[in-house]
């Protein structure tokens, strides 16, 4: 009060009132009459527009010199001490304080700005609401200014602590709570883990109530605990999920959150306890229901919590989209649970790119087996067109994996294989081609005009420009299949290659089921494609009558002239079939004896018509007769037969004999003697020599080393590979790059490609053939020496020439 | 010892006996079928001239009809006769 004494008499009197005023801040002292007296005599010396910044200056000088330090000392008071309980009535005793400092200021505040309203005593100002903002924004800037941790910490814990209080008494057991280990310990109240004795439930629900109160009164709720709610939630719902869902794909998630979340906003309704009542709810604040209408801050933590859910749940499940895929269809339910939050989230970009590496670290490598990357991806086509009916991440995450099927090269064989269902435990492709209304290959490129524009809906964002709409963008599986190659020539071609193998294999002439497959595969590769497999079918039928034809004219000739040896044909019509591997060999008289007169019978039967025979191919079903015991109905190759008959014949040969009897190399009668090594029936001795075992007694003993030979019978075809057809188109090519660089001398590589194109264009190969392929066949011819290579030219070696 | 072959299924293609391989008409091979046909062999015949000339039958069929005032075989120009 120093500046007293340099003011004038009138200044004096308004000193006096000044210091009555000051009592505004201690309301209860004095009464209102006093204060108004005091305030008229502020305003007749025109000193009344200071009273709010003398008020406002006070308060802030009280905040700064004692309230502030005072109530951070308080609040860090007990430390080192580990007693939570003790923690969180510090907290709220420094709270407490802060109130009973501050109210009287709050008080005068009010009373002041009520004046000012009403304009008493020539006051004019801000009003109330003004005023009190002000003064609240000078509380906020002082109070936390800089806060120390210690304060988000301990409100923190105490928010966590009536967090799981609250849930616990709402019924649940509350196993998201932080510290799993409490379960174990028994005794322990499930609220507040203290024992059971000491629980502190009720107590911590009233502290958090009050500490609302003040906060609220304060304006200091939403400042203070924003923050550790946000994090209390985010925490907890991550924790949930980590336990309830991760791993988990076949239930629905989201309405056991949505109940939980329910819950939970009965806590936050606690903790915005009085604003909930100022928002005039009529709702008590602690019956914990949720989202009522009128509370707009609930309402906005409840979008909140709901977002923080989505964008948690969808995190992890980005992390674990591949798991979900393998385990699709048992995994549908977390498929839908994702597609809802995603899109409430704007994650499909970290969702494309997280499944994509998924896919390239866990499948697509060289230990993976094709079939099992098929199936992975038939799943992958199946879960992402529940997930993203737009097809788009599916095209976009697939990418890879198709990218990377078309290197490997059994993929075609595997994808017909279980198209038509013999590769075991992948009957979804087989499944997929006899379901009703296919969608047809020819016409699913043509406009499909049928449909309705009103029903057009954009691409999302992410699509892939090149591809020039959704129209394009199929979900049919095997026609995704077959696009990874580009043409479905190259699958009906493996197809055709399948079906001759097993009409060669099986011969029983019994083609239902194969029947069933061509007409399905002709539902959606078009007629026209699938004549040559009806041919090959047809061949099968004819045969088939043509053998019952021979047997009956060979049933009635006299005995004596019946064929020793019971022969049915396969005949087939060498152009519609692919290829089959030429081996040459010679049969034992009495079968190709045999064959000869079903010949003469075709022959007659057919006019001018003959039958060329392929002697390796077929089977033969037999008996052998040894001396103590009978090996019966042994089903074995042409070869297999005709070696044992010649043992027959005589009972020792050699390998060279062997070889040169039956026109085969010594190498394959060696592979081809083990069967019967193994069977007991052959025994090698010493000087390569081979002998019937006639008795068994010895037969234990050889078995063992005859063990370890394969017989490789089983997995051969009998159609030339792919890779082996692929080689004779490009012998074709050797003939005219031979002619192209005799004349020319030198070309280079695309020059020679190019000409091939332009002079074999009529050619199936040429157009399949890129210029990586040649160069590998010219590669190939290099290192045969037949080639010559230097600076990026080819040219034929003089020695040639 | 002894062997008794129970079943021996030979594996065995069947061809025209024939002086070419191809048909001079429509140039497919006369193991395939012409290109009005969808299935060879006894849906697609083949048949002989006393040149000793032979077509698919429908080939020369369609050959034979479109000649207005003699008919020829296509090969040799001698006139059309069919073999037997």
């Amino acid at each position: 009060m120093t500046i007293v004494y340099n003011l004038s008499g009138n200044e004096r009197g308004a000193v006096n009132a000044a210091g009555t005023v000051k009592s505004l801040g201690h309301s209860d002292i004095c009464t209102d009459e006093v204060l108004s007296d005091a305030l008229a005599l502020l305003g007749n010396h025109g000193l009344g527009q200071y009273v709010e910044g003398w008020l406002l200056e006070t308060l802030q000088v009280r905040l700064t010199t004692s309230v502030a330090p005072e109530f951070w000392t308080e609040l860090k008071q007990p430390e080192g001490e580990s007693q939570e309980r003790d923690r969180a009535s510090a907290l709220l005793k420094a709270f407490r304080n802060l109130l009973q400092q501050l109210e009287p200021f709050l008080g005068g505040l009010e009373r002041l700005g009520s004046w000012q309203d009403e304009s008493r005593g020539g006051l004019c100002g801000p009003g109330a609401r003004g005023l009190t903002e002000r003064a609240f924004s000078v509380i906020r800037a002082i109070l936390l200014f800089s806060p120390p941790l210690v304060l988000q910490e301990r409100v923190l814990e105490f928010y966590s602590r009536t967090f799981s209080v609250h849930m616990s008494q709402a019924g649940e057991a509350v196993e998201a709570e932080e510290g799993t280990t409490e379960h174990d310990e028994g005794g322990l109240c499930p609220g507040c883990a203290a024992l059971l004795h000491l629980c502190w439930c009720q107590e911590a629900l009233e502290q958090l109530q009050e500490l609302s109160h003040i906060l609220s009164r304060l304006q200091l709720l939403e400042r203070v605990s924003s923050e550790a709610v946000t994090s209390i939630l985010h925490k907890l719902i991550e924790q949930r999920m980590e336990q309830r869902c991760r791993g988990e794909y076949e239930s629905s998630f989201l309405t056991d959150f949505n109940d939980w979340l329910g819950q939970v906003l009965g806590w936050l309704s606690r903790v915005f306890a009085s604003k909930v009542e100022e928002a005039g709810s009529d709702a008590t604040p602690t019956d914990g229901k949720m989202g009522h209408p009128t509370s707009a801050l609930l309402q906005r933590w409840h979008c909140h919590m709901h977002q923080f859910f989505c964008r948690i749940y969808v995190n992890m499940r980005i992390e674990e989209l591949f798991s979900i895929i393998r385990d699709f269809p048992e995994s549908i339910p977390a498929i839908e649970d994702l597609k809802f939050c995603l899109e409430r989230t704007n994650q499909r970009q970290q969702l494309l790119a997280s499944l994509k590496s998924a896919f390239e670290t866990r499948l697509l490598h060289p230990g993976v087996h094709t079939s099992d990357i098929l199936t992975v991806y038939i799943s992958a086509i199946k879960a992402l067109r529940e997930l993203d009916p737009s097809m788009v991440i599916l095209q976009v995450a697939c990418q890879p994996i198709r990218k990377y099927l078309r290197t490997r090269e059994d993929t075609v064989r595997q994808i017909v294989g279980s198209l038509t269902g013999d590769a075991e435990g992948c009957s979804d492709l087989a499944n997929e081609l006899s379901r009703a209304d296919p969608v047809t290959l020819e016409t699913q490129d043509s406009e499909d005009e049928g449909s309705d524009p009103e029903d057009w809906t954009p691409d999302p964002t992410d699509a892939l420009a090149d591809k020039t709409g959704s129209k394009r963008r199929s979900s049919d599986i095997i026609s995704l299949l077959v696009s990874i190659y580009g043409s479905k020539e190259i699958f009906i071609n493996e197809y055709k290659t399948v079906l001759a193998d097993r009409l060669l294999h099986q011969l029983n002439y019994n083609t239902a089921r194969e029947i069933r497959n061509v007409e399905l595969l002709k539902l959606r590769f078009g007629e026209s494609h699938m004549h040559y497999c009806e041919v090959m079918l047809k061949d099968v039928a004819d045969s088939r009558r043509i053998n019952t034809n021979i047997r009956e004219e060979e049933s009635r000739l006299p005995v004596e002239e019946q064929a020793t040896l019971p022969l049915s044909a396969m005949i087939i019509s060498s152009e519609f079939w692919p290829q089959l591997k030429e081996e040459k060999m010679e049969l034992p008289a009495v079968a190709s004896k045999a064959m000869e007169d079903y010949t003469h019978r075709f022959e007659k039967l057919k006019a001018m018509r003959t039958l060329r025979w392929k002697p390796h191919l077929g089977s033969v079903t037999l008996d052998v007769e040894l001396e103590d015991r009978t090996i019966a109905n042994l089903t074995v190759t042409p070869i297999h037969a005709a070696i044992i008959l010649h043992f027959q014949d005589k009972g020792t040969w050699t390998l060279e004999e062997l070889s040169g009897v039956l026109g085969v190399p010594q190498e394959m009668v060696r592979r081809k003697l083990a069967l019967w090594q193994q069977q007991g029936v052959l025994r090698e001795e010493a000087g390569g020599r081979y002998v019937v075992q006639e008795t068994s007694s010895c037969r234990e003993r050889s078995d063992r080393g005859v063990m370890l030979i394969e017989s490789d019978e089983e997995g051969d075809s009998n159609t030339a590979t792919q890779s082996e057809q692929r080689e004779e188109k490009l012998q074709l090519f050797w003939a005219y790059i031979q002619a192209m660089l005799t004349n020319l001398e030198s070309m280079t590589l695309e020059r020679i490609h190019s000409m091939l194109r332009m002079f074999v264009a009529a050619g199936p190969g040429v157009t399949e053939m890129d210029v990586n392929e040649l160069q590998a066949f010219l590669q190939r011819k290099v290192r045969a020496h037949q080639l010559i290579v230097s600076t990026g030219v080819y040219r034929l070696p003089k020695t040639t020439q | 010892m002894k062997v008794k072959i129970k079943q021996w299924n030979g594996v065995a293609s069947w061809l025209w006996v024939a002086n070419d391989e191809n048909c001079g008409i429509c140039r497919a091979p006369f193991n395939g079928c012409c290109p009005d046909c969808k299935v060879p062999g006894d849906d697609c015949p083949l048949v002989w001239g006393q040149c000793s000339h032979c077509f698919h039958m429908h080939c020369i069929l369609k050959w034979l009809n479109s000649q207005q005032v003699q008919q020829q075989c296509p090969m040799c120009r001698q006139e059309w006769k069919f073999k037997e």
